[in-house]
């Protein structure tokens, strides 16, 4: 997109190895080791609490491991400076909240600070980057609007053009789609696919599993801070891992337009001890 | 919780501790009458100078210290029951200063401190009472515990600054004005008592009629309806006794701020959430607070005296962030 | 996506964001926005403006251009000996004051993430206050008021956050313990000044209102050198201040330290605060009022803490001009004028002020 990232050949990968984390007293995420193929959206799923969100926290570096580590290109993050990392990996929580009277171009012009310093305020790459962005998320139209004025769909698409203006290879989403209905929710994860046309890595955590099957290239499905399985949805998705992790009966059957798992839940599983 | 464990747990440990109050606050103080002299005199040995210092000097003192306890532990109370909220004091409501600065006001206006009495203070307390409530139920902030305590603050800190200002620009009542700044039953007797007394015995006689109405409050004001109670009549009774009793209280002392966070604090500490409990114990440890700070007050700083209201807030302070922590507050 | 350029492209032809102007200089760039920056400067016209009505004002009428005049030295001896010797110092004061409660109220807002944490409200002043009497009645320390009121501050502030968990997260709940922290060392305070004694309790009423009058001149000197670090590390702090409204892992995702920037950010508010109580004691509501001045004028994108430090310095001087003007040949202290104008302001802010919603 910019002389930056095409002079970094050799993509970066993000992995973890025996990543352990936590709040508080409690561990979250134990022992994890995953690698998050390049290029490819992943998808970490789950239920509530299996650690989805602090996982990512972790990949993100929000959150500091407990042992183990994140290695980013091989190095693991606590040694990196966090605006150099900053200029790798975005990241956009759950329900970020922006100060009153921003409007979408100033949220959006926040993303290139990684980029920016005390006397390097604006630079060519920073316009095309913001340019970028904007026009990714459709936002053009709306660029000078304050973002308390926009709808939920049209917000959460102004945050995503941030996270995109950050240029980053890699772009973690945190449930971006959950406070919005149906289709604003399909219109954020388009655009979100359409991220990773240029080599871009994204990791989501979803909520919903069939969401989630349509829109991973590779899942990550959760249980208890451990990883249940992983692949390709159609690999993984079956009305075993189903139960695991939900205690949920359910068939699984084929979107007929995507070819992708649709889980379809019967009932409750019998509880085993 | 039965009535005996009501008893032991809640009613004999306050008696026992009010009975210690009253004999600490009769027999420590400044002056050369020491504790076993003093002691001497209350069980019928003493000379004419001990006798006076205790009876004449201390005992109406105490008198006047355990009426404003039982004032503002009741009121503290009554307060949190009816704006749902362990935060609510009449003090950092902004409801003493309001008194406060009404008998300033009045004061300034050309009236005698002796000839203005509880009234004005009592319309004062209402006052402010009204103001911080109304205004925090106004914004939809009365939900929320900490802006409700925010903005008490605010209004007490507006009728303090102005309650300055007057006393700045009129020197001469200056001395009178000074007390109603910072509260102190140092030299208060029982002629003040009695002439508040009337008001201070009504606003309990409204607390207790309000108690049953605020008990089914807690449980929120639909249930509360449900059960047969109107929660608008219950607020407005429980203003009522908070105005008159913290208007009695202030007409006295000046105000006091912490004795009513305090006291409904640990009363509920000895016997839980209910409110019937809690008011026959916070009317116990009222006096039993307002009697340890106004001894230590007379101890720290001899020979000085310190305010009672600094005592108070030396002490009410930490409970407040004690509170602050325990609380579940909502993420803002 | 285009392809890159072969040479940088010239800065004339770079698009810059509405509202702002580029000024490019061998390879550094800085945006200025235009509307913030001329609101700033009428500021300034505004505090110039204050400064020479303040020095013009008094028992002897002056009038307003020749004060200024006499200031910097020219004009008849007797108007110079009556400003440099009598109006300026305190004028200095108030400039000083209102600059360092201006920036301490902008960077403790932008920390809790709320207009209402100010270093009055959250119990600082009242402790660099109860530690600057403390050196002042000499019960306790035989520090200089300055770095007593400095430790002072510096105390409440580390209680104010040990006990109520951290600003930002929930600061609301910041508020009442920086509240019930600040009680304590109110009544501390009283505690000690009830035990001094009688003749100087006029000194101790300063202590207790905030005013101009009577400030020493070597904590004056203090704050000034304070104040030549402290808003330049402030500015230079402004852009990740910037991030820090939004939430802790918005901020880190944007390459900020977050945690190393709350201390940076509170060590200037707590020395801003500190040194300002030294001087003027518990000047109240400039340190609310300021920053949200100063938010009119420079929009929702930036932090001002500049910006603050003008509007600061305005308000405390105009404070100081109400309350010796008002009632005279009665002075009102510069404290209890903010305290009630201020007074009705922050209640409106606290009951219009909606809590935050997530996005």
């Amino acid at each position: 997109m910019t002389a930056a990232r095409t002079a970094t050949a050799p993509a970066p990968r993000l992995e973890t190895a025996g990543l352990t984390l936590g709040h508080d007293r409690t561990l979250v995420v134990r022992e994890l080791d995953l690698r998050l193929p390049t290029g490819q959206v992943t998808v970490i799923v789950g239920p509530n609490g299996c650690g989805k969100s602090t996982l990512l926290g972790g990949l993100a570096r929000t959150i500091a491991p407990r042992s183990g580590a994140v290695l980013l290109d091989g190095k693991p993050l606590g040694s990196l400076s966090t605006r150099a990392i900053a200029r790798i990996i975005g990241l956009l929580p759950q329900s970020a909240t922006a100060p009153d009277g921003l409007t979408v171009r100033d949220l959006v012009r926040y993303g290139r600070q990684p980029h920016q310093g005390l006397l390097r305020q604006w630079s060519a790459a920073d316009a095309e980057a913001v340019e970028h962005a904007l026009t990714a998320a459709d936002l053009h139209d709306l660029a000078d609007r304050p973002l308390d004025t926009l709808s939920g769909g049209q917000r959460q698409r102004a945050w995503i053009a941030m996270a995109v203006a950050q240029d980053t290879d890699i772009l973690m989403l945190d449930e971006p789609t959950s406070a919005l209905d149906m289709g604003h929710a399909l219109e954020v994860l388009e655009m979100v696919r359409g991220l990773t046309g240029r080599g871009r890595t994204v990791v989501l955590v979803l909520h919903d599993l069939s969401t989630a099957c349509r829109y991973a290239d590779h899942m990550v499905a959760m249980r208890d801070g451990r990883i249940a399985a992983q692949g390709a949805p159609r690999d993984i998705v079956t009305p075993e891992l189903v139960r695991e992790l939900y205690g949920v009966e359910s068939a699984i059957l084929t979107d007929p337009v995507h070819g992708t798992p649709v889980v379809c839940p019967v009932g409750l599983a019998a509880r085993t001890a | 919780m039965t009535f005996r464990s009501l008893l032991l747990r809640g009613l004999i440990p306050a008696a026992a501790l009010l009975l210690a109050a009253v004999l600490a606050s009769l027999l420590l103080g400044a002056g050369d009458v020491g504790p076993s002299r003093a002691l001497a005199t209350l069980l019928g040995d003493g000379d004419s100078d001990s006798r006076f210092t205790v009876f004449q000097l201390r005992a109406p003192r105490t008198a006047v210290a355990v009426a404003v306890g039982l004032a503002l532990g009741v009121a503290g109370t009554v307060l949190q029951a009816a704006a749902r909220n362990p935060l609510a004091e009449p003090g950092l409501l902004g409801v003493s200063t309001g008194a406060s600065f009404a008998v300033v006001v009045a004061i300034v206006l050309g009236a005698g401190a002796a000839s203005v009495g509880p009234y004005v203070a009592v319309l004062g307390a209402a006052a402010g009472c009204l103001l911080a409530l109304g205004a925090a139920r106004l914004r939809g902030a009365g939900d929320d515990p900490v802006r409700l305590v925010l903005a008490g603050a605010a209004l007490s800190g507006l009728m303090n600054a102005g309650s300055s200002v007057l006393l700045l620009s009129d020197a001469r009542a200056a001395d009178e004005i000074r007390f109603w700044t910072i509260g102190s039953v140092a030299g208060r007797g029982t002629d003040q008592l009695l002439s508040v007394l009337p008001v201070l015995v009504l606003g309990l006689l409204l607390a207790a009629a309000a108690g049953p109405a605020l008990t089914a409050l807690s449980l929120g004001d639909d249930v509360a309806t449900g059960l047969g109670h109107k929660p608008r009549r219950a607020r407005a009774l429980a203003v009522a006794a908070v105005a008159l009793l913290v208007g009695s209280a202030t007409a006295i002392a000046g105000p006091v701020s912490f004795v009513g966070l305090v006291v409904p604090f640990a009363a509920r500490a000895l016997v839980g959430p209910d409110l019937r409990r809690l008011l026959a114990v916070s009317a116990l440890l009222g006096p039993v607070v307002v009697l340890l700070a106004d001894v230590a007050s007379r101890l720290f700083a001899r020979p000085y005296e310190m305010p009672l209201g600094v005592m108070t807030a030396l002490f009410g302070a930490p409970v407040l962030v004690a509170v602050v922590r325990s609380q579940r507050m909502p993420a803002l | 996506m285009t392809p890159t350029p072969p040479n940088p492209p010239r800065p004339a032809a770079l698009p810059v964001p509405p509202g702002t102007r580029l000024l490019a200089f061998g390879g550094r760039s800085v945006l200025l926005p235009v509307r913030p920056l001329l609101g700033g400067l009428a500021l300034l016209a505004v505090v110039v403006l204050v400064t020479a009505v303040a020095l013009s004002v008094g028992e002897t009428r002056l009038n307003p251009v020749d004060a200024l005049r006499a200031a910097f030295g020219h004009g008849t001896p007797r108007d110079v000996l009556l400003v440099e010797r009598l109006r300026l110092p305190r004028a200095e004061a108030g400039l000083a004051v209102g600059a360092a409660l201006g920036v301490a109220g902008c960077l403790m807002q932008t920390l809790a993430q709320n207009r209402l944490a100010t270093p009055d409200t959250v119990g600082f002043n009242n402790g660099a206050t109860a530690f600057a009497v403390a050196s002042v009645t000499g019960t306790a320390t035989q520090l200089l008021p300055s770095a007593a009121a400095l430790v002072g501050a510096a105390t409440a502030a580390a209680l104010a956050f040990a006990l109520g968990g951290g600003a930002g997260r929930n600061g609301y709940r910041f508020l009442v313990v920086g509240l019930g922290v600040g009680a304590v060392f109110g009544a501390v305070t009283n505690l000690m000044l009830s035990r001094a004694a009688i003749d100087s309790a006029n000194a101790a009423y300063a202590w207790t209102v905030g005013t101009l009058n009577g400030r020493s001149a070597e904590a004056v000197g203090y704050l000034q050198l304070g104040l030549l670090v402290c808003v330049p590390a402030g500015m230079l702090l402004g852009r990740r201040l910037a991030l820090l409204r939004f939430s802790d892992a918005v901020a880190t995702g944007l390459g900020v330290r977050v945690r190393g920037l709350r201390i940076s950010v509170l060590l200037v508010a707590v020395v801003c605060a500190g040194l300002a109580v030294a001087v003027s004691g518990p000047l109240g509501m400039i340190a609310l009022a300021a920053p949200e001045a100063a938010r009119r004028i420079a929009g929702p994108r930036s932090v001002p803490v500049l910006t603050s430090a003008a509007a600061g310095a305005a308000l405390t001087l105009l404070a100081d001009l109400l309350g010796r003007t008002v009632l005279s040949p009665l002075e009102v202290p510069a404290g209890l004028v903010t305290a009630v104008v201020g007074g009705p302001y922050l209640l409106w802010l606290l009951l219009t002020t909606r809590p935050r919603r997530t996005a």
